[in-house]
């Protein structure tokens, strides 16, 4: 048996994301929200290992009220139930901020043996909520995973790192983040669907998790952004069209003027 | 001892990387009229004073010959809180990645990853770190509201110092307290993409979905010879179609690059796929769509068909050689 707490992010979808030019902003009108795509992978990786084990599926997410739909994926994933953590409280709140308001839910909800998570979200690809999570909690942390085992209480897991794998054993309970490559996200059917809607899910506040102002949101966070800036790209943006006998020549030259290309 | 933080720090486990930071270190230690001081594991100090380190902390622990993040968690939190510096740099590794956040929530201070601009603030008291979110779209600038401030930064961003041989600093040798590891590392085994490192190409040549079947791959392939560079290629060209393994794709969640001159073959531009070319200095795209989206972040915008522009641009650069 393992009881796993899977760490969902309802985000926008990256690739429906643009700017517009014009105005300088990021447009975020009419782009659908969706689970943050490690963490999908996690939630497979948890409901594969219950299959495997026996256990209990829990699904978090801190977010908006509309993140009850992630959660609502999550269920018919598989997992049993699912807890929102929302409250207007919790807005600007940092990795430090969310990692108080994940670690006080977690602690809450039952004597897990398992965290699991996406490495990375992403919109903000920060790779920090997971690692700050388990120093609070105070868990061994085991990142990159791209394979899971459980023996026991002896967890192996393949990790991957730029120029190696590596193979690492470690003893539940502890905190993996997993990568993309670990599984292949189901799709879940009607049936699963359908079932989903009778799971329990719940909402808590800041009020249940008897965090303070001070623990989270903007006033509880360590980092502060100062600004945010519509990043347009620098780039020349020098057209070139026609015959390609004649261009090619051209850019050739020019690729050597900038002194990034050599010929011979 | 003084409660103000004092100095700016580099650390990464990768002395290469450590230079660079130390690059960028010095410049910030000088407008700050502070000391820079390099971390390096193993007795070697991989002479970080002649490339602009003040100070070199050396800690000689054999448990720390190899990368395990309680480990360095322990070792750094007690160095950081004996001499309290005012910044942390870490390089932006998937080890310094899992194990800045960590050391950051123990020291209970701020930590921006994958820092892509370091600037002081006009009263010099903060170090304002640029880094890009929402797939490239949007740049954030924070600062720690604790000391140390801590970033990491990736391979690439900033040029080490050239190296001085008159430069004088201090050795500090330090013995850290360390308890066991709570992982074991089982095994290690180095990748076997086929020697192929994009992270450390000079110059790419990367293909998407203008290239119409497998067997046309020789183009871009012989192209990427003529120009002594290496194939990538973008994200569905690895998921989808497995015609080249994971380690090859290029963008957001794949490799993310920094050549001197990258080639965009016949890729649309998803911001997936430009997030991770957007350190790269001169980008060259090829494109028979002219609205493209590629084309608005690069520098040369081809509007043609690969398959007449590519080989045209291999006779070209052999032209030239001939002359």
């Amino acid at each position: 048996m393992v009881d796993i707490v899977v760490l969902v992010k309802h985000v926008f979808q990256t690739a429906d994301l643009r700017i517009d030019r014009a105005t300088k902003t990021l447009v975020t009108q009419g782009v659908p929200k969706v689970i943050s795509e490690t963490d999908k992978n996690a939630i497979e990786e948890s409901v594969k290992l219950k299959e495997k084990h026996g256990g209990m599926v829990t699904a978090i997410t801190m977010g908006w009220p509309d993140a009850k739909e992630a959660l609502r994926e999550a269920l018919a994933m598989g997992a049993d139930e699912a807890y929102l953590l929302t409250d207007p409280l919790f807005e600007g709140s940092d990795s430090h901020a969310t990692a108080n308001v994940l670690a006080a839910a977690v602690t809450k909800i039952i004597d897990y043996d398992l965290i699991l998570c996406g490495a990375y979200s992403e919109d903000l690809f920060s790779f920090q909520v997971g690692p700050r999570l388990a120093e609070i909690c105070n868990l061994t942390q085991i990142t990159y995973a791209t394979k899971v085992t459980l023996e026991g209480t002896r967890v192996i897991v393949e990790r991957d790192l730029e120029n190696e794998r590596q193979v690492v054993e470690g003893k539940l309970p502890c905190l993996i983040s997993v990568l993309r490559e670990i599984n292949e996200p189901r799709l879940p059917t009607l049936m699963a669907i359908m079932a989903a809607s009778k799971k329990p899910m719940t909402t808590w506040t800041a009020a249940d998790l008897a965090l303070g102002e001070e623990e989270l949101g903007f006033n509880g966070s360590l980092a502060e952004i100062l600004r945010t800036t519509v990043s347009v790209g620098e780039r020349k943006r020098i057209t070139l069209q026609g015959d390609a006998k004649e261009i090619a020549p051209k850019l050739v030259k020019a690729l050597i003027q900038e002194g990034v290309l050599k010929a011979g | 001892m003084s409660q103000e933080n004092i100095g700016i720090w580099v650390f990464s486990e990768l002395p290469s990387l450590t230079l660079e930071l130390l690059g960028k270190g010095r410049t910030l230690a000088d407008q700050l009229e502070t000391e820079l001081a390099a971390i390096s594991i193993g007795p070697e100090d991989h002479e970080f004073i002649e490339h602009g380190a003040d100070k070199v902390f050396l800690m000689n622990d054999a448990s720390l010959s190899t990368f395990q993040v309680d480990s360095y968690t322990d070792a750094i939190t007690a160095l950081v809180n004996e001499y309290r510096p005012e910044v942390l740099l870490i390089g932006a590794t998937r080890n310094g990645l899992e194990f800045a956040p960590r050391l950051a929530e123990r020291l209970k201070t701020g930590c921006v990853t994958e820092a892509s601009g370091l600037e002081l603030d006009a009263e010099k008291k903060f170090v304002l770190l640029d880094r890009v979110t929402f797939g490239g779209n949007i740049v954030e600038t924070q600062i720690s509201r604790a000391k140390p401030q801590i970033a990491t930064i990736a391979k690439g961003l900033f040029s080490p110092v050239a190296r001085d041989s008159s430069r004088r600093g201090e050795i500090v040798k330090v013995e850290p307290k360390i308890k066991p590891p709570t992982t074991k590392i089982l095994e290690t085994r180095p990748k076997t993409a086929k020697g192929v490192r994009l992270a450390d190409a000079a110059t790419i040549v990367a293909f998407g979905r203008g290239v119409r079947k497998k067997d046309d791959m020789a183009v871009i392939e012989q192209f990427a010879q003529a120009v002594s560079g290496v194939v990538g290629c973008s994200r569905p060209i690895a998921e989808d179609l497995g015609w080249l393994p994971e380690e090859q794709y290029i963008g957001l969640s794949g490799q993310k690059v920094s050549p001197k001159l990258y080639f965009a073959c016949g890729i649309s531009g998803q911001i997936q796929h430009l997030t991770g070319i957007r350190n790269s200095r001169i980008i060259v795209a090829i494109n028979n769509d002219p609205k493209a989206p590629i084309f608005e972040f690069s520098d040369y915008a081809v509007v043609g068909d690969l398959y007449q522009v590519i080989p045209a641009l291999a006779d070209a650069i052999k032209e030239l050689s001939r002359v």
